[in-house]
């Protein structure tokens, strides 16, 4: 008789993407994950949250879209922005990028996040901000909706601005890659 | 082999009125022994925790409570959120909210990651943003932001599956 397998906490995809069963996914037809993405406990990705003026076809209506070798930690949110626009409110999609580390209990409501973005614990993305490649953003910032942070910035406080620059160097520091000594 | 059953839990299931277009996503989580209050057009998002263990909860018309909410009455006054507020992720509700809120009293808006001490009563129409600051918001948009709301909602209503059958006792 087979030995009976155990169930892990994480559910791992054909693409590497290890999801936790405690995670909160909604709307999983809508979120699309890059592979080697790790998705842990209680984390929450509001998938349902689709753009409802759909340009005539239904397949291809991703909420969510979420690069490789990202980390999502607990308690995070991912939720799409959403804003009123010629009398009509609806969701619009949210891109996030490679190599993007989202701490604990963050939420983000960013149009775009860029790659290499490292988001600590505590922090608030407002609706809509972008997010460009190689950002740091540090623990309890709360970014203001529609906020663009340039590349390489060191993002701070409440509101968040920028308060210092990382060197070019910075991408090899903000990689995501192993995530396997994180979780077993 | 049959899925290994939970012992029941023992949450009580509070006696609930809900109004008939209230949008109310499945996993919402509505428990505790005093009465629940839910008005009409009101959407509540999946894994909201309405907890109403101490006291009552009554929420308005058009509010929008989001998900891993906490609204806890803590005492038996209970707890009163107005026409028109919106309560955002992760915010945890303890006192009464006046209408048009963005929570919190009277046509106020309260930042991210701000706090509102116990038995603090805050004026109308202000903003508390940034590291506890405030402000008094005199640009008159209520009745436009209240519009909007209606929209969002609307939207809602379509991405949102309710069953607000599972709630009514």
């Amino acid at each position: 008789m087979p030995p009976k397998q155990t169930k892990g906490e994480y559910i791992e995809t054909d693409t590497g993407n290890k999801v936790s069963r405690k995670s909160v996914i909604l709307g999983s037809q809508n979120i699309i994950l890059g592979g080697k993405t790790v998705i842990q406990a209680d984390c929450t990705i509001r998938g349902d949250l689709r753009r409802t003026v759909a340009p005539g076809q239904h397949s291809g209506n991703v909420a969510v879209a979420v690069g490789r070798y990202c980390f999502l930690s607990r308690s995070s949110v991912l939720r799409p922005p959403g804003r009123t626009h010629q009398k009509t409110f609806s969701y619009y999609p949210m891109k996030i990028g490679d190599h993007v580390f989202v701490g604990e209990g963050s939420v983000v409501e960013a149009a775009l996040i860029g790659s290499y973005v490292h988001i600590a614990k505590d922090c608030v993305i407002g609706k809509f901000a972008i997010i460009k490649d190689c950002v740091r953003i540090e623990e309890g910032t709360v970014i203001a909706p529609n906020t663009v942070i340039p590349s390489f910035s060191l993002v701070s406080g409440r509101p968040g601005v920028v308060i210092d620059e990382l060197p070019e160097t910075a991408q090899e520091g903000l990689e995501c890659r192993s995530p396997n000594h994180l979780i077993q | 082999m049959p899925p290994k059953s939970r012992p029941s839990e023992a949450v009580a299931k509070p006696p609930t009125t809900l109004a008939s277009s209230v949008v109310i996503a499945e996993t919402a989580s509505l428990t505790g022994t005093f009465p629940i209050k839910i008005g009409a057009n009101t959407v509540i998002h999946p894994r909201a925790k309405l907890a109403s263990a101490h006291g009552p909860i009554t929420i308005g018309e058009h509010c929008i409570i989001c998900e891993r909410t906490h609204i806890y009455p803590p005492d038996a006054e209970g707890l009163v959120i107005g026409d028109g507020t919106v309560v955002e992720v992760n915010a945890v509700v303890e006192g009464s909210v006046g209408a048009g809120s963005v929570v919190e009293v009277g046509n106020c808006k309260l930042g991210p990651l701000t706090k509102v001490l116990e038995g603090e009563v805050i004026e109308d129409n202000t903003v508390i943003f940034g590291s506890g600051q405030r402000r008094i918001d005199a640009s008159g948009t209520a009745d436009a932001r209240r519009r909007l709301l209606e929209r969002h909602i609307e939207s809602l209503r379509v991405l949102i599956p309710s069953n607000p059958s599972k709630f009514i006792n």
